[in-house]
């Protein structure tokens, strides 16, 4: 301790002004430029070693906690010290306590730098990135933010500018983001809420609405297996049918069957969901008309504000896709064979067709495509063949 | 070289390690080098090829198997010139340019993941399905592997193999005319990013990209998406840049995807067709606007 002492006293020798405050020993005055509180070195130098986990020992962790060490280190350490490691520290710990997103935990540890000391007085020294270590790590937080989708905002950057000054690293690294985050994160066509329902109901119908966004018309309707007699399963159904599906359903060939196929698996943001499909063969397109058009034996001046008859066909709708024509979506609690029977059951009121028909399950079972994301399963590397498993067909009697 | 040829005889034991690597016991006529030869002079090959163990012979072999097939694309060359048929675009008209229809379709794509380059773990493949649609699915893992090195992991690629003419010639899509990037696809609900390889002469511009943001839906029906070329940013080894201007369109010589969402687990994207049209009321180079920066700041 003496050494550090000396160390001071020597570097600041011709700095000495008496102060009127006097301190306890001679030495101590020569340092009393630095406004040291008022106790004595000895009996606190262990707390004052630098603490690498300042959120350790916390119990009760939430943001108010968070904010409280942050507040703690600010009001303790006047200097400031180690104050690139605390924020090191934060960073780790943010995610425990659930602020990873909250861009006011973000300021409050960019706030606990110093202002004004790292602010270069010429642009030599801004370009040749003055004070790396604190610019790195204020962009190390950046980065943090970037990851989690949290945009920055005037004030932050006036808290950085305060930091490290205007033509600072961070600081322009703080300026891109400010450019490209906000340009980004309204894109999506299909616009999800920053953080998707938990409860697998909500999270079922919001999938199904994305899906069927495709028809504006399309009708969702929620069932509960409790409606169907003999059901095994207690579980809800989230159904979507537009009346154009109805129609087309309608109209299906009655020789030819109806599948039900999934599970298929549909993202919203980090929860993915599983959804059904009741689907029919793909029907052919209508036939396209060749026409000559440089053949003008056929002209008549009559024809012109007409056009060909042979040439009209109904335009197909959205949902006949090459690959079937889907007649309705849904998503189930349990994803289970019993739900989706009562699926039929409860679909086969506003659509009598599905008594008549043969229906074909087409079912591959969600649970196997469940693949451990720790290491040690990784070293095989065929998790993607999970997806092209098995299909058990199964005929359900065309007679529900 | 020459003066090598000239004053003596050099053995190297690997023509593609240079200066340093060249074996000392080679004879020489008249004693004109100090220092150690520099058999030839190179920068880094944009091009990496394995090396192969063939035979003169064999390597005569594989080059005249190879020339059948390089003929017989110069002779569609040479009669696509000679027709010189004018290119007509129709507002409205997607001209496909990757469809999965074919049978060699399949030779044109190369799937990447992290795992390929000891990167990660994830894993992803690409084949044709029975639909005749391609189909670009994995399994993304963030899992970042354990060497030190690697802070972040977890990327699934696939790219178009350069486009090229007869004789293993370079060449580019030659895109100018067009305005808008055209897919028709089915995902996942997942994100994907659309990059276009613009590679420069300079190695400062072999990694440069425009990329843009692929959205799916998710559920069984196809979508098409129609992207202005005008959106897509330009960023160079996964920045991107300050300097914002649209893309070069005649200089494009891959497109790729990239599944990069930071969400692990299984994806799969179905391409029906990659195609470019044309809207002639599509004015826009560049959508993203520049700001002048303060005086004396280097861009970085």
């Amino acid at each position: 301790m003496s050494r550090v002492l000396l160390k001071f006293s020597f570097q600041f020798s011709g700095y000495i002004r008496h102060s009127s405050a006097l301190s306890h020993t001679v030495i101590m005055t020569r340092t009393n430029l630095f406004h040291f509180p008022q106790r004595s070195f000895a009996d606190d130098e262990k707390s004052r070693l630098p603490r690498l986990n300042e959120f350790g020992n916390v119990e009760n962790k939430s943001k108010e906690v968070f904010l409280t060490v942050i507040n703690g280190y600010d009001v303790r350490e006047v200097h400031k010290r180690n104050h690139v490691e605390f924020i090191y520290g934060a960073l780790k710990q943010m995610k425990d306590f659930g602020v990873e997103r909250d861009l006011e935990v973000y300021k409050a540890i960019v706030n606990v730098m110093p202002k004004g000391r790292f602010v270069p007085r010429n642009f030599l020294q801004a370009e040749f990135m003055h004070f790396p270590k604190q610019q790195i790590c204020i962009m190390h937080l950046l980065e943090q933010m970037e990851d989690n989708g949290v945009i920055p905002d005037a004030e932050l950057g006036e808290l950085l500018v305060n930091i490290i000054g205007e033509r600072g690293y961070a600081v322009r690294r703080f300026m891109r983001m400010m450019y490209w985050m906000p340009k980004f994160s309204k894109l999506s066509p299909w616009p999800l809420p920053t953080e998707v329902p938990r409860e697998p109901f909500d999270l079922a119908m919001l999938a199904v609405k994305r899906i069927t966004s495709v028809d504006p018309s399309t009708v969702i309707s929620v069932f509960s297996t409790r409606d169907v007699e003999d059901s095994i399963d207690d579980t809800w159904i989230i159904s979507g049918q537009s009346p154009v599906q109805q129609e087309l359903l309608a109209s299906h060939n009655k020789k030819s069957p109806v599948y039900i196929e999934g599970a298929f698996r549909i993202w919203l943001r980090k929860s993915s969901v599983y959804y059904f499909v009741l689907r029919g063969d793909p029907r052919p397109p209508p036939d396209p008309v060749e026409t000559d058009f440089d053949d003008v034996s056929s002209f008549s001046a009559g024809n012109i504000f007409r056009p060909p008859v042979s040439e009209v066909a109904v335009q197909p709708s959205v949902h006949e896709q090459e690959d079937g024509v889907f007649y309705a979506v849904c998503c189930t609690g349990s994803s289970g064979k019993d739900s989706l029977l009562s699926w039929v059951r409860l679909m086969q009121k506003t659509n009598p067709i599905l008594g008549e028909v043969p229906i074909l399950f087409k079912f591959s079972s969600p649970n196997r495509d469940i693949v451990t994301t720790d290491g040690k399963n990784m070293d095989g590397g065929d998790q993607s063949k999970t997806d092209s498993q098995k299909q058990d067909d199964e005929t359900a009697g065309g007679n529900r | 070289m020459n003066l090598v040829r000239f004053f003596g005889r050099i053995i190297p034991n690997d023509a593609h390690n240079l200066c340093g690597n060249i074996r000392q016991n080679y004879t020489i006529a008249r004693n004109v080098h100090t220092s150690v030869v520099c058999s030839h002079f190179t920068f880094h090959e944009t091009k990496r090829e394995p090396k192969d163990d063939l035979n003169t012979v064999q390597h005569i072999w594989r080059g005249m198997n190879m020339l059948k097939d390089e003929v017989r694309m110069w002779k569609d060359e040479v009669s696509e010139a000679v027709k010189t048929d004018p290119l007509f675009l129709f507002p409205g008209n997607v001209d496909k340019v990757f469809k999965f229809n074919e049978p060699n379709a399949l030779h044109s794509w190369i799937a990447t993941a992290d795992q390929d380059n000891k990167d990660g773990y994830s894993s992803c493949e690409f084949f044709i399905d029975e639909n005749q649609k391609g189909v670009f699915q994995g399994f993304l893992t963030q899992t970042v592997p354990k060497d030190g090195e690697r802070t972040r992991a977890g990327y699934c690629n696939l790219k178009s193999v350069k486009k090229r003419k007869s004789f293993k010639r370079e060449s580019k899509f030659e895109w100018g005319m067009y305005t808008h990037l055209v897919l028709r696809v089915r995902g996942d609900g997942r994100s994907y990013m659309i990059n276009l390889h613009t590679p420069g002469y300079y190695d400062v511009f072999w990694n440069d990209l425009y990329q843009f943001v692929l959205y799916t839906r998710g559920g069984p029906y196809w979508q098409v998406s129609k992207i202005p070329f005008s959106k897509f940013f330009l960023s160079s080894k996964g920045k991107i840049q300050d300097f914002q201007y649209g893309p070069s369109l005649d200089d494009i010589t891959n497109i790729s995807f990239t599944m990069v969402d930071k969400i692990e687990g299984p994806f799969k994207l179905e391409i029906d067709y990659i195609g470019v049209e044309l809207d002639p009321n599509h004015s826009e180079t560049s959508a993203y606007e520049m700001y002048k920066l303060p005086r004396g700041m280097a861009n970085s």
